[in-house]
């Protein structure tokens, strides 16, 4: 069978199990966190282990070998089912969300206004929670750490929740996330129960295993559905995105909607499980995904040009995009893979520095509302340019990494579904940008009106944290090569079993 | 030559715009017309260094980029782009110029997105890999956008930028997927325009190809119907940046360049459809300059009639047609480049471009007026102009191949000129009424030194086209006999 599952042990890479240093550093960060208070110095140890945390990805990247396509620096411990590897797919995740955690720290520290070494831990806490996800190669363990970075979540919303509205969009939120994770483990459950069935009683959720013992017909499109609906809720997918814009609205302003979509562990999870644990599935059900894809980034393109609020409707602006990452995924062929890929990394990290943007205005403003903003150009001219760079991003503006990856998307698109689908999703690119630009335009370019002087000028740290979210954004964009290397054979190891 | 002679070019406003940020404020001008200057003189020089009876496409400079694409950085020039990288160099100069005294506050910001501009519009011209071409081709539009919704004309220049910036989006998706398809019918998958031209790719492909080259290239061109943008773009952008756009003919460049080379049997087939754009455009910017009032949507009308005189004689894809199509864009950038910045003085000093706010002007401004007749004259192609050998070549062209066609630009061109001379005469003739116009005082020593280039240019070119016409003819005859196949 082509695209069987390999692997390399972690001790022939490395002298040290690196794996679980990434997820032991948060946690252990977050406890030191935790433990340090309110003190000054909790936030100087919350910033050491996220940059720490982010070094040592790289030192993982340098160690595997981008070329075999086998998951490499294994760790395994059977009694407790632990099983972790990577491959270049899970390094993009993992270095994105190590960046943008990293920019977190840097952000929440010039908010100054709420207690930062809670704020830390929780962060730490959240990191570790995505590390996990994105290092696992166990179903069960992987619905255990979504849930450790959902409690995560909740938690910030729920401490930082004083009005009305935020109590509601908690609520919303749980709701949507808690059927979203009890889908997920339904489909675990499924999938275990096949793999017991046919090795005599015993269960396992292990990916190798699993993949020995596919279910067969009904029973795979079931674990299909329940995987795909859980992780789509996550994602969030058009028609399931509903949380989102009442959290990205009233929730605690960037942190909260950045842990969440900023790095795409649903996309993630549908290329690592559900694409191999459900291949005939998804095979099948490939047209109703794409065609439900197609008709979200228009929805849900048109429901953001009906926004008055900038944060919601850059929540709209995400699910929109993140349909164009799900047609890129589910085309089932090595570039549109590779070019989800990238435009996940792309994305989330243009998708945060807007969030981060909308968080500085705020502060100076007290409001996100359209119709109040104004000529802020003028007065932080540089988060301004930063914003339209992020704009541009999302839109696939050639020298942003997406460009190239949207070019991966489209490729894909027109190979296997032809023409005209593929003009028509390049044309929510467009809508994309009608709607950014209008935002940008109303909030920045706008004549400025009484009191627009006061509003205070970019902050050092502004400049830093939207820096180095840019910077990292123009030379994946101008040096696409080494990211297109490190995906290409992991994307490759993934459609071979759909290639016939 | 070992010197990376055009990488200089293209790159030398940009590191000028990166210079911006580390001198202090003041002397952000200066430093900004030394630059443009030094990129007028490395454009020269590369188009002395040309020699056009060598080989097709020269000073290749050539790096691979994204090697999982096969994306190369790959440049160089041929006959027919050469001469617009010192003409793009001109014309900035004239437009920094003009917009001397406009920008008040930002300016530093103003200035780097300038060049920014610049730098890719140089790139546009000299990209020999599609990617790379698209790249610049987009990324235009960044700048285009601020300039225009930040330091705009009019109160809605903010929704005239997102619009001009949404509408050249889209147009840049039919190229895209035009390069993919045309990489993806290669053996191993290229974006090289060299090695795409040595090898057209199967008729299917190519009629695909060329329909999407026509209609992402028409709307910048741009061709009737997809031309809505112009007038509108013309009215709301300062004048410096009018000229730019209008004077520099991208859309049929790109045309000259991809559309008609990379699908030759397509372009050849439908040879027809070119024609008609052509002679459309001709005949709707011609009437349409007829209806304004306003001398800058004017001028816009006659871009547009001229483009479509360009695409017409294209479409006789006889090397007279391109050395004729060549030559007249690069006149036309001159001339109406330079056209759009007297109106820009002429804005400054009156607050309108409107022939009723107007009337009396070569009164109180002769030079202004004279210098706007000159160019004027140039954009209806008067012999003596640097327009007319261009025209001449075209029409010939044209009247060879579309007999039909031809008479009807011959009259459109006359429509057109009629057009020309009676807004001019009603803006600058008769007595000056308005106040604004009749203490307005004529142009500055910087503004002349300007117009007298353009108009050395203009004049020279028109008594003495043999050079210019010379440099571009081996190439336009290798333009023409790759169709031939």
């Amino acid at each position: 069978m082509t695209g069987a599952l390999s692997e390399i042990s972690w001790t022939q890479q490395s002298g040290l199990p690196l794996l679980l240093l990434l997820q032991l550093l948060p946690l252990f960060g977050a406890g030191l966190v935790y433990a340090c208070g309110e003190r000054r110095l909790a936030v100087t140890v919350g910033k050491l282990v996220a940059l720490a945390e982010f070094l040592l990805c790289i030192v993982v990247v340098s160690r595997i070998n981008p070329l075999l396509p086998a998951m490499q620096l294994a760790e395994r411990q059977a009694v407790i089912a632990y099983h972790v590897a990577v491959d270049g797919i899970s390094l993009v995740f993992l270095l994105l969300a190590a960046l943008l955690t990293f920019l977190m720290t840097l952000y929440g520290m010039s908010r100054g206004r709420m207690a930062a070494g809670r704020l830390f831990a929780v962060l730490l806490v959240a990191e570790a929670g995505l590390a996990g996800m994105l290092l696992t190669l166990n179903l069960a363990w992987f619905a255990a750490f979504s849930a450790l970075e959902l409690w995560a979540v909740v938690y910030l919303l729920r401490r930082w929740a004083s009005s009305r509205a935020e109590t509601q969009a908690l609520a919303r939120f749980l709701q949507y996330q808690a059927f979203g994770w009890a889908l997920f483990v339904a489909g675990c459950v499924v999938l275990g129960w096949g793999h017991a069935e046919a090795h005599g009683g015993r269960w396992s959720f292990d990916l190798f295993d699993l993949q020995g013992a596919l279910p067969a017909g009904k029973f795979q499109t079931a674990a299909f559905y329940l995987l795909f609906y859980g992780l789509a809720v996550r994602t969030p997918l058009f028609p399931l995105h509903g949380w989102l814009p009442n959290m990205a609205q009233h929730g605690l302003i960037a942190v909260a909607p950045a842990l969440m979509v900023g790095v795409k562990v649903g996309i993630y999870g549908m290329l690592r499980f559900v694409l191999p644990l459900t291949p005939d599935a998804a095979e099948y059900w490939q047209p109703y995904v794409v065609g439900f894809a197609m008709a979200g980034v228009f929805f849900t393109a048109a429901l953001a040009f009906q926004q008055t609020n900038l944060r919601r409707l850059l929540a709209f602006a995400v699910v929109s995009h993140t349909s164009l990452l799900v047609i890129g995924v589910f085309s089932l062929h090595e570039s549109g893979i590779q070019g989800a890929v990238l435009l996940a990394a792309n994305f989330g990290l243009a998708a945060t520095g807007m969030w981060f943007i909308v968080g500085f205005v705020f502060r100076r403003t007290g409001t996100t509302e359209l119709h109040e903003l104004s000529g802020l150009f003028e007065r932080i001219p540089f988060l301004a340019i930063a914003f339209l760079g992020f704009g541009l991003a999302i839109v696939g503006m050639p020298g942003t990494p997406g460009f190239d990856a949207a070019h991966f998307v489209l490729e894909a698109a027109i190979d296997k579904f032809g023409a005209l689908p593929t003009v028509a999703a390049a044309l929510g690119n467009v809508a994309a940008a009608g709607f950014l630009l209008w935002a940008f335009q109303r909030a920045f370019l706008s004549p400025g009106r009484e009191g627009g002087a006061g509003v205070e000028r970019t902050l050092p740290m502004e400049y830093v944290v939207c820096g180095i979210a840019l910077a990292a954004m123009l030379a994946i964009g101008f040096f696409t090569e080494p990211w297109l290397h490190l995906t290409e054979t992991a994307s490759q190891a993934i459609v071979a079993r759909f290639v016939r | 030559m070992n010197l990376p002679l055009l990488s200089l070019v293209i790159f030398l406003p940009l590191a000028t715009a990166a210079l911006l940020w580390l001198l202090p404020e003041r002397l952000t001008r200066p430093a900004v017309a030394l630059g443009m200057l030094l990129t007028l003189l490395l454009a020269s020089l590369a188009l002395f260094s040309f020699a056009p009876v060598g080989g097709r496409f020269q000073m290749i400079e050539r790096a691979s980029w994204i090697a999982g694409l096969n994306v190369q950085y790959l440049i160089g020039v041929d006959g027919l782009s050469v001469l617009f990288l010192p003409a793009t160099a001109l014309l900035f100069l004239g437009s920094l110029v003009a917009g001397w005294q406009v920008v008040a506050n930002g300016r530093r910001l103003h200035y780097s997105l300038l060049l920014l501009l610049q730098s890719t519009t140089l790139g546009i011209f000299c990209a020999l890999d599609t990617v790379l071409f698209f790249v610049f081709w987009e990324v235009t539009l960044v700048p285009l956008y601020f300039l225009l919704g930040r330091w705009g004309a009019t109160a809605d220049s903010g929704r005239v930028a997102a619009r001009y910036f949404l509408i050249m989006l889209a147009g840049g998706i039919p190229l895209l997927l035009a390069f993919v398809a045309l990489a993806a019918s290669q053996p191993a998958p290229t974006f090289d325009l060299m090695a795409l031209l040595a090898a057209p790719p199967p008729a299917a492909t190519q009629t695909l190809v060329f329909l999407l080259c026509l209609l992402g290239f028409g709307v910048k061109v741009p061709l009737v119907p997809l031309h809505t943008w112009l007038p509108q773009f013309s009215l709301a952008a300062p004048g410096s940046l009018t000229a730019l756009l209008v004077g520099l003919k991208l859309g049929a460049f790109g045309l000259i360049r991809f559309a008609v080379p990379l699908a030759p049997q397509a372009a050849l087939d439908m040879h027809w459809l070119l024609a008609g754009l052509g002679t459309l455009a001709l005949l709707y910017g011609a009437v349409g300059m007829l209806a304004q009032s306003n001398l800058r949507v004017g001028l816009a009308y006659a871009s547009i009639c001229h483009v479509g005189l360009a695409v017409l004689g294209l479409s006789a894809f006889t090397a007279q047609a391109v050395q004729g199509a060549v030559s007249l864009l690069l006149s036309f950038s001159v001339a109406s480049g330079g056209a759009f910045l007297l109106l820009e003085f002429l804005r400054q000093r009156t607050g309108s471009s409107d022939i009723h706010a107007l009337g009396g002007v070569a009164k109180t401004m002769p030079l202004l007026a004279t210098g706007f007749m000159i160019c004027g004259l140039a954009g209806v192609g008067m012999p003596g102009t640097s327009s007319f050998p261009g025209e001449f070549l075209l029409i010939v062209a044209a009247l060879h191949s579309h007999a039909g066609a031809g008479l009807a630009a011959l009259f459109a061109l006359s429509i057109a000129a009629a057009g020309f001379l009676s807004l001019y005469r009603r803006a600058f003739f008769g007595p000056p009424t308005r106040p604004a116009v009749a203490q307005a005082e004529d142009l500055r020593p910087r503004e002349w030194a300007v117009l007298i280039v353009l108009i050395l240019v203009i004049v020279l070119i028109g008594i003495y086209p043999g050079p210019w016409i010379e440099v571009l003819r081996p190439a336009a005859e290798a333009w023409t006999a790759g169709l031939a196949g």
